[in-house]
């Protein structure tokens, strides 16, 4: 058997981090009762004009300015024809002629090394509805709340050569996107999948295989079992003449483990592009540009890089918080206010990582005032407030926005210095705990803890530990 | 335009039209596309590209959410609906 090389290039879709709709002031809220976030534009029902939301354009040109494309300084959207009842006004709105950004290059790493994928263009568009199939009656369901809600679609030229590459891909994309809040990239959620285009050819050959095409992939792992079986069934096929390739659109099951013919898809030419007479071309000035350019975040790595050489955080510290824009925002200003650079990245990645696992949530959704954040971990780490009450805070400080250091005022969170007050708790427990008092002098170590611990309730956890430790032996 | 782009072009559009209709729209693509010649014979070298007859750009909004409709509304004119859903004959995949 020869060798051969796989070809392979991805057009993935990511819906953008917006409120509203694209060409209507419809939420693009994931969810909801069906045909609840509606209006008639995005019902394609005639007469309505489409008005682009300058959102997506911003998040168009920040996707596009992260893959290191040009950015196109006039832009146009074009109509793009097909009749299916996902898409009521049998076309979609999208961009053929003049996308968004075009020219880009995203840096992988893998087993093998380094390895540049070029980006074709991103271009913005709409997405379609979702169409749900009735068996009792046998009829179709056709819920509108997704039909126009932004999305981009990412199109690389056919330069990943194995499922390895594919997944760097798109993590690599998924890093970026999320750290310029383009996107929030949850392929479970639907917010980000791809269309997997693959060929064969035998090395050294110049010339593509046939390309088949699978739509719509929206796990990892199923990409990668598709892209072995896929790529398995062509050399099959070119080797031992099993069946005979052909150009097709091709559906994944990643229960039965196979890819399975759709219908034939139509080509190009048939979707009939032409400019969309109703959504006027948008030109992008100096000053709108340098907005966008200007609020580019810095990569993860360079993040990285800094924590750990600037900052002197362990590799790990700096590995967690980069996996998040929000966390290394939340990091940068506790940093800013504290000064402590340890203390403020253990109290996110320990602490408010098990808030957010408590609450089901992801590292993304983590909304706390990095400032005081920062005032928090400087009261713990000088012993104003004991870690046990500071953790209390933290759980109010996730749900308002509250000054730590007068909450822990008001609500009796102090540590107290008053040794006059600590004695008095500590004679206290132990005249009503004589069992305790008699274990621990019989040898049973454990006692102590029993005391210590009704001491520390007693003081509302506002007591140096060390100091009530003496404390208590002093007056045992 | 012939007899074969128009039958492909109503499978498309999932259209049925016809034999009168087709006439009639092969007779209509007929004179467009005498009209499309005469405009061809103009000399348009030194004419730049245009997209839309008025020089409007960038027509944009803000991302601000409104809901101006409900669903019971929207849903007045059409056929056939189902638990707040429109609802069309089955679709063969
Ligand atoms: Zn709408």
């Amino acid at each position: 058997m020869k060798d051969y090389e796989i070809v392979i290039g991805l057009e993935v879709h990511v819906e953008l981090a917006t409120n509203s709709k694209i060409f209507c002031s419809c939420s693009a809220k994931f969810g909801g009762e069906q045909n609840e976030h509606v209006c008639p534009a995005c019902c394609g029902m005639p007469g309505m004009l489409p008005v682009v939301n300058r959102r997506v354009v911003d998040l168009g040109m920040t996707a596009g300015m992260m893959l290191g494309c040009h950015i196109n300084r006039t832009t146009t959207f074009d109509k793009k024809s097909y009749y299916y009842p996902d898409l009521p006004g049998s076309y979609q709105t999208t961009q053929w002629f003049a996308p968004v950004a075009v020219n880009g290059t995203v840096e992988i790493e893998t087993s093998k090394g380094k390895k540049a994928i070029r980006i074709k263009q991103i271009h913005m568009e709409e997405d379609a509805g979702k169409l749900v199939h009735d068996d009792w009656t046998d009829t179709t369901l056709v819920d509108f709340n997704r039909t126009s809600v932004p999305l981009i679609e990412i199109v690389s030229q056919p330069d990943l050569s194995s499922a390895e590459e594919v997944v760097a891909y798109l993590e690599r994309l998924r890093s970026l996107l999320r750290f310029a809040k383009v996107s929030e990239c949850r392929m479970e959620q639907g917010s980000m999948r791809c269309d997997v285009n693959l060929s064969v050819r035998p090395v050294g050959q110049k010339e593509y295989g046939v390309r088949t095409e699978m739509k719509n992939m929206n796990s990892i792992s199923a990409i990668e079992r598709a892209i072995a079986y896929e790529s398995a069934r062509h050399i099959d096929a070119i080797e031992n003449g099993t069946e005979e390739l052909v150009q097709e659109t091709r559906r994944w099951d990643d229960i039965k483990g196979k890819s399975f013919a759709m219908r034939n898809k139509e080509t190009a030419g048939d979707y009939r592009y032409f400019p969309d007479p109703n959504v006027m071309p948008v030109v992008i000035d100096d000053a709108w540009f340098d907005t966008i350019r200007d609020s580019l975040p810095e990569f993860p790595e360079v993040k990285r890089v800094r924590y750990i050489e600037e900052l002197g955080l362990g590799e790990y510290d700096a590995d967690m918080l980069v996996e998040s824009r929000a966390f290394c925002d939340a990091f940068e200003a506790a940093y800013a206010e504290s000064g402590l650079a340890k203390e403020s990245a253990n109290w996110l990645i320990t602490n408010c990582m098990n808030l957010l696992n408590r609450r089901q949530m992801t590292t993304d959704m983590l909304s706390i005032n990095g400032k005081a954040l920062g005032v928090l971990v400087k009261i713990v780490a000088d012993g104003t407030v004991s870690h046990a009450n500071g953790k209390k805070i933290l759980e109010v400080m996730f749900d308002e926005d509250i000054d730590p250091k007068k909450y822990a005022e008001e609500n009796g969170y102090i540590v107290s210095n008053d040794t006059g007050k600590i004695v008095e708790v500590v004679r206290a427990v132990i005249a009503a705990d004589p069992k305790s008092v008699a274990d621990y002098k019989s040898g049973k170590e454990k006692a102590l803890m029993a005391l210590f611990g009704k001491c520390m309730k007693e003081l509302k956890g506002n007591c140096d530990p060390q100091l009530l430790r003496a404390t208590i032996l002093e007056n045992l | 335009m012939n007899e074969t782009v128009l039958k492909r072009l109503e499978k498309l559009n999932q259209l049925a039209l016809t034999e009168e209709e087709e006439k009639a729209f092969l007779a209509f693509y007929a004179e467009q596309e005498e009209e499309q010649k005469a405009l061809a014979a103009v000399n348009t070298e030194e004419v730049e590209r245009m997209v839309h007859v008025m020089p409007v750009y960038t027509v944009v909004r803000d991302d601000v959410v409104i809901k101006m409709f409900e669903r019971e509304d929207l849903q007045k004119g059409a056929p056939e609906t189902m638990d707040g859903y429109w609802q069309v004959p089955r679709l063969v995949e």
